[in-house]
């Protein structure tokens, strides 16, 4: 249902210290977003591809699948940054429509192919962490630096219902589909509402059983689970210390 | 070229990026790593009263009532699910609700802004929509400017006395336009290369109306609709829901 989902807990990855991949990931993500230049951009986004393939085991396919998931924001929030209309043409292009030009800047290019640079590698940070960290471990992390506990108790359950009111969607789905509901527009406006309204009823259905089970299970105001815990190994500790320290070098040598 | 062949290149162009590229159109996050460091923390910094007070309000509706949690919970992962189904749209590509719409009328914009926290996390994490560094951002358009102008609306013609359909549409399709207009400033606030911050925006306003406004008028139409199925269907889980919002 979520192919992400599925890809982390099958990531060769998955059992080395979330704590770990989670300052890994984020440090590198700061690092990306600091500097905003090209050179930092390419190693980080060489590097944790090289990571999620080889070490991780994602299909090179799958991965170059979920870097384009928003290439469409992307391209579209770049032209409107290249993209110019005025009076006086600029000095990259320039196409005159009546009085005006549609036109664009030499610097302005740079400026937006510098951006998608940047938003690709940070990407790719994101996709380290939640292609090799399951859910679970990355509120146990959160737990580590002290979210509120209310919020963390919100997610665990969240993330729980997500499956289970997916699984709900789905069926409705293929009933649906097997009795003509999403024969046209019209038709399918109307299924996905019928959709929506029964998801809801059975949403808050489920929730109030679930309040009766948990309370039959003493229930008292905080959820326990045991966690599996992955001590940090020194030897990854040292490799991660060594690729921050190059990565915040080069973006000092950027900044100066 | 002649001037017409350049004409004529540039709108085949046009039309190109705008039919053929959008083929999975969601709602409007912002990519990771594409607003600049001091940016994220500022929208993080405004979200912060707006979330405070959600989460006040939770805490208090959950110490009186410990029932509410698992009823909250199953909001936040209704607002997912809604928002990560494909919706029928009129061009044939993929697109979604923002589904925040609903959750504010249903549940009330302080317990959305909340949930809508928890959802754009894990629409990061688990379908890559959105970002961490652009959470902030995100939040505030999603989860804050969106629901409450929603909510306010929503208020507004129940007291002018706007016929209840329409009200729902207008809170649903106003609260996604809105949506849309807070995400393209941030855009524009952030990214003013060569012009003033006023013309950016209306660039990035023109660039990303032709999927957003066809976008918040499908699901103003489908909240109307799931609105009025569930008042048919569900009188007292709408009441258990509202119960949320009377408690706070």
């Amino acid at each position: 249902m979520i192919t992400i989902d599925r890809l982390c807990y099958n990531s060769k990855l998955r059992y080395i210290n979330a704590g770990e991949k989670f300052a890994f990931a984020v440090l590198a993500l700061c690092a990306c977003v600091i500097s905003r230049s090209a050179v930092v951009s390419c190693f980080v986004l060489a590097v944790m591809g090289i990571l999620s393939v080889w070490k991780g085991g994602i299909p090179f396919s799958c991965y170059l699948r979920y870097l384009s998931v928003p290439l469409i924001f992307l391209l579209l929030s770049s032209l409107a940054i290249v993209v110019n209309v005025s009076r006086t043409p600029l000095d990259l292009f320039a196409v005159s429509i009546g009085g005006f030009y549609i036109t664009g800047s030499r610097a302005s290019l740079v400026y937006a192919s510098e951006l998608m640079l940047t938003a690709l590698s940070s990407v790719s940070c994101l996709y380290f962490l939640s292609f090799h960290t399951p859910v679970p471990d990355i509120l146990n992390v959160l737990r580590r630096l002290h979210c509120p506990k209310l919020i963390l108790e919100l997610m665990l359950l969240i993330y729980r219902f997500i499956f289970v009111l997916f699984e709900a969607a789905h069926s409705i789905r293929v009933s649906q589909n097997s009795r003509l509901g999403n024969r046209n527009y019209k038709t399918s406006v109307k299924s996905f509402s019928a959709m929506a309204s029964a998801l809801f009823i059975r949403a808050m259905k489920k929730s109030d059983a679930l309040y009766n089970a948990m309370e039959a299970r003493c229930y008292n105001g905080d959820i326990r689970v045991l966690n599996e815990n992955f001590p940090p190994r020194r030897r990854e500790i040292v490799w991660i210390c060594i690729f921050e320290a190059v990565l915040y070098g080069f973006v000092i040598i950027e900044k100066l | 070229m002649t001037k017409k062949q350049r004409y004529r290149i540039l709108i085949t162009v046009v039309m190109i990026l705008t039919f053929a590229l959008s083929q999975n159109v969601s709602a409007m996050h912002i990519m990771e790593g594409y607003l600049p460091g001091g940016f994220c923390i500022a929208w993080g910094v405004l979200c912060l009263p707006f979330l405070w007070m959600g989460f006040r309000s939770i805490r208090k509706a959950l110490n009186e009532n410990r029932r509410l949690l698992p009823l909250l919970a199953m909001s936040g992962a209704f607002i997912f699910v809604i928002s990560s189904l494909k919706i029928p749209s009129v061009t044939g590509s993929c697109s979604h609700m923002t589904g925040t719409g609903l959750g504010a009328l249903l549940f009330g914009p302080g317990a959305v802004s909340i949930l809508g926290l928890i959802v754009l996390l894990f629409q990061a994490i688990l379908l890559a929509h959105g970002g961490l560094t652009t959470l902030g951002a995100n939040v505030f358009s999603m989860a804050v400017a969106g629901p409450f102008v929603s909510y306010g609306v929503y208020r507004l013609c129940q007291k002018g006395g706007v016929n209840k359909r329409l009200a729902v549409f207008l809170a649903a399709a106003l609260g996604d336009v809105f949506t849309y207009c807070v995400t393209a400033f941030q855009l524009a606030f952030a990214h003013h290369s060569d012009v003033s911050i006023g013309r950016a925006f209306a660039k990035f306003l023109a660039v990303f109306a032709p999927t957003q406004i066809p976008l918040a008028v499908i699901e103003g139409i489908l909240t109307v609709l799931i609105i009025a199925a569930l008042e048919t269907y569900a009188k007292p889980e709408l009441r258990a829901a509202g119960f949320i919002k009377e408690d706070r």
